[in-house]
């Protein structure tokens, strides 16, 4: 009885710090987005959410999806290639460019991406004076387009950080054993590689949609108005009408987002742990 | 002509050089122990066998192919690892039969030849089993079977044995020599364990340096080394440097009386102890004091100081601490190298024949 209760004592502080800056907001979020200013229950502000902002959820939701599925993409081919690249001199130069993006903060990375993708922007400009397009074929970038390419460029080195770190960790001999049965490359990724870090890349992806869920700089330094993501929409009710009602809703309609992917793929690591066994 | 054919082979990791001037040629069902200390180029030899490694210079041919500069995928070549290397997400008959896969051989064929290889290595029923419950010596059993799958050219073999704890290590040591004889594989085993080397293989080639210093039968390597370095390697780790006017030490051979500085090697297990005497005899005999004494089993090891000289020396009696003995080593356990050549002398050549 006496170690539980210096143990319930030891977790205190803790337990506290969760409670006051996580639980506490979290729960106020809650109770905020299903009542009225007198507490009494309503779905008012999601009837309100669905009626102005369906067409920005459907937006986050294809943009989420696109951003992730590219990345997934992208940082297994970055992170293979480090692996099972023969020319060290290329993995050396890779493995330094693909860090560069970590050290950049999102609304950097937003303005650089503003200068890059605009219409008359470096991008453009390049193919211009390199006489790949006139003047008047340049298109802007700037808008879900652009939104996604700074996603995946500012997300690809976290993910490919993890994935690499995942590959490296894998005893070298079992990539040379499957090398001098004849397999190919592509097929010692496929076959050995991949099975092994899947749980890794599950985690960076389900990690990389949540942190694009929750980035405000760039939908609105990219995006065109609308429609824009829901981080956006709420910025602007608690901006422009101090409706905290409704961004407490759209802030829900977030977390359900999160938790369908996050339900997907525990689902999935269970399913592969069970096939295991 | 050779199976297995490796010239001049140079071979290293960026600029730096780890193998020079490899020669070895390796027969048809041929078992060769690759045998030498940690560093010497053992594993390089290997993996610049199965092109893990680049080659800088030399060729290598398989079967009067030349393979040198194949990719590893194409060498039809498999290695055995000491690390078992099995892949844990896969069962053991997926393990087994990958090789098969990759080669597109039909499913029903693949199945059968795993059932034959699970009955070879007395695995039998375990195809199903995840190779992470499996013991050491069955996994490393698995991993043989797995490179044996794809009847390779040639199996190369990274300490296979290491890993396994000493009693599992004999078993499999066993199963792994009756294997290759039923088999006839070709096989180069790597060690660093001399007693793994001489039961399992055909030829021995003792490496020093990245350089092969000497390639023989396991007699030839034991009884007559031909350098300082593989008797010492060898187990005759007693060095004692003779010059004629050193009185403590008396060597008496048959051949004529050598002027020069010569380095004797012998075994601890070849000395005899005894009281000191006058007798003169054919060998080597050396007088000195008894620094210390340990119980081994069969016998007691004796550390013997010789002026400024410790010497080992086996005996089935304990002899007191600080007692005067003479050391006694008879001709055809004495190996002799001139000092300045790092050679026999051609005199001395008959001594070493035991």
């Amino acid at each position: 009885m006496r170690a539980s209760t210096s143990n319930l004592l030891l977790i205190g502080p803790a337990a506290l710090m969760v409670l006051a800056l996580f639980l506490y907001p979290l729960f106020f979020s809650l109770v905020s987005a299903f009542t009225q200013d007198d507490l009494s229950f309503t779905l008012a502000h999601f009837v309100k959410v669905f009626e102005l902002y369906s067409n920005d959820i459907k937006f986050t939701v294809i943009i989420v999806l696109s951003s992730v599925v590219l990345l997934a993409i992208l940082s297994i081919g970055i992170a293979a290639t480090l692996t099972l690249s023969p020319f060290p001199k290329l993995v050396a130069v890779l493995a330094l460019l693909y860090r560069l993006p970590l050290f950049i903060p999102f609304i950097v990375a937003a303005q650089m991406m503003r200068t890059f993708l605009a219409k008359n922007g470096l991008m453009n400009n390049t193919l211009v004076a390199m006489g790949v397009m006139t003047p008047l074929e340049t298109v802007s970038l700037l808008g879900w387009s652009g939104i996604i390419i700074t996603f995946v460029w500012k997300q690809l080195a976290f993910s490919t950080l993890l994935i690499s770190g995942a590959m490296a960790a894998l005893n070298r001999d079992q990539i040379q054993a499957a090398q001098n049965l004849g397999a190919s490359r592509l097929r010692i990724l496929v076959d050995v590689i991949l099975p092994q870090v899947m749980p890794t890349i599950g985690v960076a992806l389900v990690l990389s949609t949540v942190t694009i869920m929750s980035v405000l700089s760039v939908p609105l330094m990219i995006g065109t108005g609308s429609p824009t993501m829901i981080t956006a929409d709420i910025a602007f009710r608690v901006n422009s009408y101090g409706d905290y009602h409704v961004a407490n809703a759209l802030g829900m309609v977030s977390y359900l987002i999160c938790a369908g992917l996050a339900w997907f793929y525990l689902r999935q690591s269970l399913k592969d742990k069970g096939a295991l066994s | 002509m050779a199976h297995l054919d490796i010239r001049q082979l140079q071979a290293g990791y960026g600029d730096k050089t780890i193998l020079h001037d490899i020669n070895l040629q390796v027969q048809k069902g041929e078992m060769i122990a690759l045998l030498g200390p940690s560093g010497c180029g053992k594993t390089t030899l290997l993996n610049a066998i199965c092109g893990f490694v680049p080659t800088q210079s030399g060729e290598v041919h398989i079967a009067g192919h030349e393979i040198t500069l194949l990719p590893a995928e194409r060498r039809n070549i498999t290695m055995v690892f000491q690390s078992y290397a099995l892949w844990p997400h896969m069962s053991v008959a997926q393990n087994i039969s990958y090789g098969l896969k990759v080669r597109k051989i039909p499913k029903a064929q693949a199945h059968k030849r795993v059932l034959d290889l699970l009955s070879i290595i007395n695995l039998e029923g375990f195809e199903n089993e995840k190779v992470t419950n499996l013991s050491g010596g069955q996994r490393q059993r698995v991993a043989l079977a797995r490179a044996l799958a794809v009847e390779p050219d040639v199996l190369v073999l990274d300490e296979p044995l290491s890993n396994l704890d000493a009693k599992v290590r004999l078993s499999v040591r066993h199963e792994l020599k009756a294997l290759q004889k039923k088999l006839g594989f070709t096989s180069l085993i790597v060690t660093h364990d001399q007693e793994e080397a001489l039961v399992m293989a055909d030829r021995v080639a003792v490496l020093n340096q990245g350089r092969i210093e000497q390639l023989g039968t396991p007699e030839d390597i034991y009884q007559q080394p031909q350098t300082p370095f593989v008797a010492d390697f060898m187990g005759a780790d007693n060095c004692i440097i003779y010059q004629a006017s050193t009185p403590s030490v008396q060597l008496n051979l048959a051949n004529a009386a050598a002027t020069q500085k010569l380095a004797l090697y012998f075994r601890s297990s070849a000395a005899e102890l005894r009281t000191v005497s006058d007798r003169t005899e054919a060998g080597l005999t050396i007088s000195g004091v008894i620094e210390q004494s340990a119980f081994l089993g069969q016998q007691y090891r004796h550390t013997l100081r010789s002026g400024d000289q410790i010497l080992q020396a086996d005996s089935r009696q304990c002899w007191p601490i600080a007692s005067s003995v003479s050391l006694h080593v008879p001709p055809h356990a004495l190996h002799v190298f001139d000092l300045a050549t790092h050679e026999t002398p051609p005199s001395f050549q008959s001594n070493s024949r035991g």
